[in-house]
């Protein structure tokens, strides 16, 4: 019973690399979000006249990537089996500190000090999300909302609900959004890099092993030797910055810091990680899949309104893509682990 | 078998939860190539003296001595540094992860790409096969998911993984539970392997059968103290679980 036939004469190597045959496919944890981008890919160029023109792939990739980045942050966490409905609290606060600061340091680079200051003060809050989680021993979905409450609050404290408009230096905004040839923006790039990184982070690094083993179950990891809490930790301190790098990121482009600046984009990011293919229970997921899951987003925000559809409409669909999304993706993991 | 100086030595070991006293002072000790049953009911403390050694509880009082040396053992991770492995029941493995990513889990290789240290995957996937291999466990990919593997076949990899990590002191708790005959055969010759490779064993399990086809010596605990210890053959399986229903050894053991 305990050995197992072997049924192919493949070497383990090739085992391993052997990605090809169609059952090995379903292995990949983004494959339904792929399929899913090109499906509707080829839906709204075909129902939208102008949605296959660069304009639009550019604009399609600008919300992306803002959307994208806090996605990469938040999916990274729940594979560690944790959530975060602060990020865009954290997204707002980064954006307010880095345009309050950079319009006070006038000196040479103070845009760059402004979103150094920005980052870690996001960090700092993602710290102390996993304080109040692990120390505390109460869910992070209420830890974070929590924090959620507590940084809208003070944002709309402190500012009586203005606006500030951004007056620093250029050096940031044209670093993180400005427009490049063909109205690419760098912004573009560092997501398409996080993206890289993040998932080369997951799937190739210890720290990453570790990730899914505290995800996917914290005592097994715990009497392995992983050090659970500081896996967690990391995690949720990554997901901050990610999530005050886009505030940032946004309030470049706009160049105003509002207070009700990206409301409900937790819901909207940890959606996008669904559709990419992350389990919301942790040790499954994909960051590349949530790139996808974020690219789907962006392409129903510019798609419905170019096929005429008001975009009244948006939250409608996303939610019947969410719904269809999670469906299939159940399915395709229960043929991959046999559940 | 047994040398003058134990390989592990646990003394006086007392743990509490709150109001109850889980362990009253426990003696215990492990001989070189040796398999050890601790034996008793639910509730004996079976569990918490062995959670105790491979570092997932603290000691309220007792002392830890391996070949003589005082140890101090305050996390998992530390225990496996001290050659300790632990099989825990139904939590060793991670279902949605690879063979060979469990495999490897907490002590991962890793090779250089330049200035960053990424997972040797190819590594993990060559040596997690011929590990388990040895322990005369065959796979047929190293990239399966545990989830689609048997109770047997992934109570054998625990233990073909402890095994692999050179173990000096493999804990095995309930290793046959839920197992068929045959898994139980199996587990009960990767016992035996182990012991062989210069491992130490400490057999977990409330049931007498289980444990006295393999074991050199069983120790008995009740009700957080040590009742007693049988060696092998001095005793019928009958006759001790006679003493732990009774509560009291059997005088002719004496």
């Amino acid at each position: 019973m305990l050995t197992m036939k072997t049924q192919e004469t493949t070497s383990a190597e090739e085992a391993a690399l052997s990605k090809w045959n169609l059952r090995d496919l379903r292995k990949i944890p983004e494959f339904g979000a792929l399929v899913a981008f090109l499906a509707l890919f080829i839906f709204f160029a075909i129902f939208a006249p102008r949605f296959f023109s660069l304009r639009n792939i550019t604009s399609l990739l600008t919300i992306t990537a803002e959307l994208g980045i806090m996605t990469v942050g938040i999916s990274f966490l729940m594979v560690s089996g944790e959530i975060d409905l602060s990020v865009s609290g954290v997204y707002a606060m980064a954006g307010f500190i880095f345009v309050t600061l950079a319009n006070i340091f006038t000196f040479p680079l103070g845009s760059l000090v402004a979103l150094v200051v920005a980052l870690l003060i996001s960090i700092s809050i993602g710290f102390i999300n996993s304080r109040v989680v692990l120390r505390g021993g109460i869910p992070s979905f209420i830890a974070t909302l929590g924090m959620m409450m507590f940084l809208r609050g003070i944002l709309l404290g402190i500012t009586g609900g203005r606006s500030i408009s951004y007056a620093g230096d250029s050096l940031v905004p044209s670093l993180l959004t400005g427009i490049m040839a063909y109205r690419f923006r760098p912004s573009h790039f560092w997501f398409i890099a996080l993206v890289v990184i993040f998932s080369f982070i997951l799937n190739r690094t210890v720290f990453g092993n570790r990730v899914f083993a505290t995800g996917g179950k914290r005592q097994a990891a715990y009497t392995m030797g992983v050090n659970v809490n500081r896996v967690k930790t990391a995690c949720f301190m990554i997901s901050a910055a990610l999530a005050g790098l886009s505030g940032a990121i946004a309030i470049s482009r706009f160049n105003l810091a509002n207070v009700s600046f990206g409301q409900g984009m937790e819901l909207e990011a940890i959606a996008a990680a669904v559709i990419g293919g992350t389990l919301m229970t942790g040790g499954y997921g994909s960051i590349i899949g949530a790139a996808f899951g974020a690219g789907i987003m962006g392409m129903v925000r510019t798609g419905l309104v170019m096929t005429g559809v008001p975009s009244y409409w948006y939250n409608a669909f996303v939610g019947v893509i969410l719904v269809i999304a999670a469906i299939v993706n159940l399915k395709l993991r229960s043929a991959v682990l046999g559940e | 078998m047994n040398q003058k100086q134990a390989l592990v030595k646990m003394e006086n070991i007392q743990k509490r939860f709150g109001k109850v006293r889980a362990l009253k002072g426990v003696d215990f000790e492990v001989y070189e190539q040796e398999v050890v049953g601790l034996l008793g009911d639910n509730g004996a403390g079976k569990s918490t003296l062995i959670k105790i050694l491979s570092g997932v509880y603290r000691p309220d009082k007792g002392n830890i001595y391996i070949q003589g040396k005082k140890v101090e053992i305050n996390s998992p991770e530390e225990a496996r540094e001290l050659g300790i492995e632990t099989v825990h029941q139904d939590l060793s493995l991670i279902e949605k992860m690879s063979v060979a990513r469990n495999f490897f889990l907490g002590k991962e290789p890793t090779k250089k790409i330049g200035t960053l240290e990424v997972l040797d995957l190819r590594k993990m996937n060559r040596e997690c096969m011929s590990g388990l291999k040895q322990v005369g466990i065959e796979l047929r990919s190293p990239t399966e998911f545990v989830s689609t593997l048997s109770g047997g076949q992934r109570q054998a990899i625990a233990i073909g993984r402890a095994v692999y990590f050179g173990a000096q002191i493999l804990i095995l708790d309930e290793p046959l539970r839920n197992l068929s005959i045959r898994e139980q055969r199996t587990i009960l010759n990767h016992i035996q392997e182990a012991r062989k490779q210069g491992s130490s064993v400490i057999f977990i399990t409330h049931n007498v059968h289980h444990v006295c086809p393999v074991a050199d010596r069983i120790v008995l605990l009740e009700n957080g103290e040590k009742l007693g210890e049988v060696k092998a053959g001095e005793l019928t399986p009958e006759e001790i679980a006679e003493c732990i229903a009774n509560g009291q050894m059997i005088e002719k053991a004496k």
